[in-house]
């Protein structure tokens, strides 16, 4: 920790002299303002309440502030890209979301992070490839959210190894009647969805956007990952047909009510679905990553948020030191114990304090980590993925056939990268 | 014409000026200014998220664009579609409930103020109300259907492409169906009903009465019902929104929608211009056609 934190600092220092500012400036000063902008919801606020104040007692001449912003990721991006847009200085540190960063990072609107480059190997890769941009970072993970296969340990034997298995299993559930429903997943039209695709795509051998950013939505891998989730809720009906209505919640709801046999969510809901007031299936269910099709990969989405510091900050150095307190591994584990979610140092999942302060299994955990694929780093993600969506669900509700579907939404996908001035590629291939 | 009575006027016409001179700076400033501004943002690429092209002007860009865009396209057939459905729905509900209304003899206030209710509701509310009415698990009328053997099983509303729509109509045939029985019961009360008798007399019965005497004497008060219903049908977002957020994939997506997603969530704020100056040009050339011919209709009523 302290090799990282003088590494900050000597980034920090970098920063300093290209924005101009010296030290004495906030040095001069009683008091200097650090503001910090990101998500505080129940627990969340709390762990950052606490770990913020832990900074200000180590820097008293730092008053350290919490900008509360809306709890959805929608509204907080829109009031963060209105504030950037507008070059305002506060907040010194934001919360981006990890589909956020290339946007914030080709816009201009977050410092380069290249001190923090050194100890960036204990990140996970995944989560370290969004915070990248043409290379450089700007973001440091924060922690991780990672799509799992929640399964029955009451109604199977163990977890499906294959797509195959994970379909021949609901259907057998379904059909000895000792659940309702085989699988859910979140299918309404909204970021969720993506993630579910993403998962299907990896399982396939498919992806979004290629190493060069081009689309490849249209290859034939990602229209058999799709052609296998309409299978699913229109022939097989493995997965109910409201599922295309459904958000994280309602999916939840669904298992929690020991209605189906399997489920695919974030690792938020393992606590919740342990509750036995309110929860039918306490104690009969564990995790695994979401199996491999033919030729693919076990894939688990990963989500997640990541600390970025505003280029117009005026005090970029002592930002990035905040970063580096905030991303330490004490900080982590704490809150891990706190709320639950899962740090992205590698190096903390062989630690004892994690594992007791983790509320699931880590064995279980470990090999969904390692199965984390992220979404596509590009400017344009947000935009992509709402054409994208929009016609996933066409395509899941029956209005297109998989194969028209997806080469339609590559086709304005391309369309949407020619314009951002990303891409020269024509609409076809 | 007299010398004075001339500068009269022309002072009168001064101090009409001045005294409409604030309204009228109003209206600049709340109506006019923002659709300018909109307007001038709707020539331009401007995109919040990609700082670096600049804010170049591209003259009629944005409106070619929408012009090729099918989603664009879609949305403008939804938005006529819903309107053209449910107007006229209700109408014609709206006005049995003014007769209904009008007829009432003992507890009138009581049986306006309920017959309002639903006027009352906020949209967003009536909307969640509607939304749950249909949902698959717990709504008490999707389970009703399901009874009832209209629909299967397993069917859900928000998941069919046509079907997703029924619940956005009936929200709002519901909300504002009470909104033109009023309008039209003013008109009810301003028919003198000695031409009823008169008609009845001469030995009209009730329909023939109801056809020939009331519907023409009311169709000044039907126009401008229906162009309320229709200015308001044109701009649909907020049931749509809630309802089914323009699912499922975009059936159900009126322009309005289309045109938030692009300015709010994309944030291309000059693409999202020109999809709004479209949907307000539509509704002003509606507005205009509508009150040229309900001018035309009321002199003629008159002469």
């Amino acid at each position: 920790m302290p090799r990282l934190i003088a590494h900050a600092t000597g980034a920090a220092l970098g920063l300093l002299i290209l924005s101009g500012h010296t030290l004495a400036c906030s040095s001069q000063e009683a008091t200097t303002r650090l503001t910090f902008s990101g998500s505080a919801l129940g627990p969340e606020a709390d762990v950052v309440q606490r770990q913020l104040a832990r900074f200000a007692e180590r820097h008293p001449e730092v008053r350290v502030e919490l900008q509360v912003t809306p709890d959805s990721a929608d509204q907080r991006h829109q009031l963060f890209v209105q504030w950037l847009n507008a070059h305002a200085a506060t907040p010194d540190v934001l919360q981006l979301d990890v589909i956020w960063i290339a946007e914030f990072a080709a816009a201009g609107w977050i410092l380069p992070l290249d001190g923090f480059e050194s100890g960036i190997d204990d990140f996970l890769p995944a989560s370290v490839a969004t915070a990248r941009w043409r290379g450089a970072l700007y973001a440091i993970p924060w922690f991780v959210d990672v799509g799992m296969l929640y399964w029955r340990t009451d109604l199977l034997d163990r977890a499906p190894r294959s797509l195959i298995e994970l379909r021949q299993d609901a259907l057998r559930v379904r059909e000895a009647k000792s659940a309702r429903l085989g699988l859910v997943w979140q299918g309404a039209r909204y970021e969720g969805l993506i993630t579910v695709f993403l998962e299907h795509l990896a399982a396939f051998g498919g992806g979004i956007l290629d190493d060069r950013g081009r689309v490849i939505v249209d290859d034939p891998a990602a229209i058999r990952a799709l052609t296998f989730m309409a299978n699913a809720v229109n022939v097989d009906r493995v997965v109910p047909s409201s599922a295309l209505t459904w958000q994280e919640e309602q999916v939840r709801f669904a298992f929690q009510n020991g209605e189906a046999a399997f489920m695919r969510n974030w690792p938020y809901a393992w606590a919740l679905l342990q509750d036995e007031s309110r929860s039918r299936v306490a104690r009969r269910f564990a995790v695994a990553p979401f199996p491999a099709g033919e030729g693919g990969q076990p894939a688990a989405a990963l989500g997640g948020a990541q600390l970025a510091i505003n280029t117009r900050s005026a005090h970029p150095m002592l930002a990035a030191e905040l970063v580096a307190f905030l991303t330490a591994p004490d900080q982590m584990i704490e809150r891990a114990r706190l709320t639950a979610q899962l740090p992205p140092r590698r190096s903390l999942y062989d630690n004892a304090e994690l594992v007791a302060a983790l509320p699931m299994p880590l064995e279980q955990v470990r090999p969904i980590l390692e199965a984390a694929v992220p979404r596509p780093a590009t400017p344009v993600y947000s935009e992509l993925s709402e054409v994208l969506q929009v016609w996933i669900h066409r395509a899941l509700t029956g209005q297109e056939p998989p194969a028209v579907a997806l080469q339609q939404a590559a086709r304005e996908m391309r369309a949407v990268l020619v314009r951002a001035g990303l891409s020269t590629e024509g609409p076809t291939r | 014409m007299n010398h004075g009575t001339a500068s009269i006027e022309r002072a009168e016409t001064r101090l009409a000026w001045l005294l409409v001179a604030p309204a009228l700076a109003v209206i600049v400033l709340v109506s006019l200014v923002p659709i300018a501004v909109t307007g001038w943002d709707a020539l331009h690429v401007h995109d919040l998220r990609l700082p670096w092209l600049g804010r170049p002007f591209i003259g009629a860009g944005n409106f070619v664009e929408a012009v090729n865009d099918p989603r664009f396209r879609a949305a403008l057939l939804h938005t006529v579609a819903f309107a053209l459905i449910s107007v006229p729905l209700e109408l014609v509900l709206g006005l049995g409930l003014a007769v209904m209304l009008h007829s009432a003899t003992r507890g009138r206030a009581f049986v306006r103020v309920s017959a309002l209710l639903p006027w009352a509701i906020p949209t967003v509310v009536a909307a969640l109300l509607w939304r749950f009415m249909f949902d698959a698990q717990t709504g008490i009328l999707a389970a009703s259907f399901r009874t009832l053997g209209v629909v299967g099983p397993a069917f859900d509303w928000f998941v069919h492409p046509l079907a997703a729509w029924l619940p956005i109509i009936a929200a709002d045939v519901w909300k504002t169906t009470p909104f033109v029985a009023i309008l039209l019961l003013a008109g009810l009360q301003t028919i003198d009903p000695v031409l009823g008798e008169a008609a009845q007399i001469d030995g009209a019965g009730p329909v023939r009465r109801f056809f020939t005497i009331t519907v023409p004497l009311l169709a000044p008060a039907l126009v401008v019902a229906a162009a309320f219903r229709m200015l308001d049908a044109l701009r649909l977002f907020d049931l749509a929104y809630v309802v089914t957020g323009g699912g499922p994939g975009s059936a159900t997506e009126p322009v309005s929608l289309y045109a938030f997603i692009t300015l709010m969530q994309r944030l291309r704020f000059g693409y999202g211009s020109a999809l709004s100056i479209t949907v307000f040009l539509l509704t002003f050339a509606f507005a205009l056609v509508w009150v040229r011919l309900l001018g035309r209709s009321l002199t003629g009523a008159r002469s």
